[in-house]
């Protein structure tokens, strides 16, 4: 129990720009911020509730069979997640709605619950899962930011009236900013980490 | 070996089974208001495309072949009629509009509903400036973009999903046509 479970997540052990874990959904949904904020939140949520439910099981589920009970475990949490949204959320599920359902496979989800709520206690995890899940959604947030601005001229749906570059809200476009964004990533905290 | 078989299968057993009944608790939960958002979001197509009435055209609907044409009566005469129609040719999957007519067999508007298509060159589909050429002609004539030999501008660099409109927009007159010939 230790604020360290929190904040090693945000920055020095960034889901997407240090794990590189769950590039699929970083790469498909950061084409406008609202998406990849929305698809950082949702994983958020599944991530600490899955690492909350997988650290209270862990005395439970016999080692040889914690690979496919921890897929049950996440997959309901995020069935449950796409249907909440769908009915309350509903125009943001409309955008995001493909990529839910994905959430399943993440292998942040999986990474965490095997690397850390499997060995580690209930209030741990769920820092450790909050901490990775806002550092994922920092991640996308950054990188749709920047897509979003170079590719539609907009930011939030705000027009900043330059001229768009639409290859940034291509797929070719996620691979470049991405790209660049780890380079920087890598430059500024090379050696501190 | 034996015991330990049965222990994995029975606490798998007990998670799927528990995680069955909060999904199906959660389903429940939240169907109605699912329903409702999906009508919602088919009510504005809808809207957009039929003049103003008073009914629910979405259950005041005829079936013909296993598909709706839904019904838009305003003071209880009909003063539209509405389908839907699916083209599996777009650029990136299937297209599905709605279109709108009139009683005297003309479009009175059409809208895209559902589409997949590259954003910043085939998704011009769902402009107004796009979809107005439909506006104002005859239910029953074949459409076609410019390429194909018909009067439908494409855009450069995307004749794919102007083209699958004209497709879904063909498949929903074909049903409007039998439509407006349906004796109450």
């Amino acid at each position: 129990m230790n604020i360290k479970n929190f904040t090693d997540g945000l920055i020095k052990n960034n889901a997407v720009f240090k794990q590189m874990l769950g590039l699929c959904p970083a790469l498909a949904v950061t084409t406008t911020m609202l998406n990849g904020i929305a698809m950082g939140l949702a994983t958020t949520a599944v991530l600490a509730g899955s690492n909350v439910v997988i650290s209270a099981l862990k005395s439970v589920i016999p080692n040889k069979v914690r690979i496919p009970a921890y897929i049950v475990v996440i997959a309901t949490l995020v069935t449950m997640v796409d249907l909440l949204m769908n009915a309350y959320l509903h125009d943001l599920h409309k955008v995001l709605g493909l990529f839910i359902p994905l959430i399943v496979v993440n292998c942040i989800v999986l990474g965490r619950a095997e690397s850390f709520a499997s060995k580690n206690g209930i209030f741990a995890s769920l820092l450790d899962g909050l901490g990775n899940g806002i550092g994922f959604t920092l991640g996308l947030a950054i990188l749709a930011a920047v897509r979003e601005i170079l590719g539609s001229g907009t930011i939030l749906g705000v027009s900043l009236s330059t001229p768009p570059i639409i290859v940034f809200i291509l797929p070719p476009g996620a691979f470049l900013a991405l790209g660049f964004l780890m380079a920087g990533y890598n430059r500024l905290f090379k050696g501190e980490i | 070996m034996r015991n330990d078989i049965i222990r994995y299968a029975l606490t798998l057993s007990v998670i799927a089974l528990l995680s069955a009944l909060l999904m199906a608790f959660v389903y429940g939960l939240t169907k109605p208001a699912i329903d409702e958002a999906r009508r919602q979001d088919f009510l504005i197509g809808l809207n957009a495309v039929l003049p103003e009435y008073d009914n629910s055209p979405d259950l005041d609907a005829i079936i013909i072949d296993n598909q709706s044409v839904y019904v838009a009566k305003k003071g209880g005469a009909i003063v539209g009629y509405a389908a839907v129609g699916h083209s599996p040719k777009g650029y990136g999957g299937t297209v599905s509009v709605i279109v709108g007519a009139l009683a005297d067999s003309t479009i009175s508007g059409v809208v895209v509903v559902k589409h997949t298509e590259t954003p910043g060159l085939g998704d011009r589909i769902i402009t107004a400036a796009f979809l107005s050429i439909f506006e104002g002609s005859h239910i029953s004539r074949e459409y076609a973009v410019k390429a194909d030999g018909g009067h439908v501008d494409q855009f450069s660099g995307a004749t794919i999903s102007p083209r699958a409109v004209c497709d879904a927009v063909n498949t929903a007159n074909a049903l409007l046509v039998k439509g407006l010939e349906y004796e109450y």
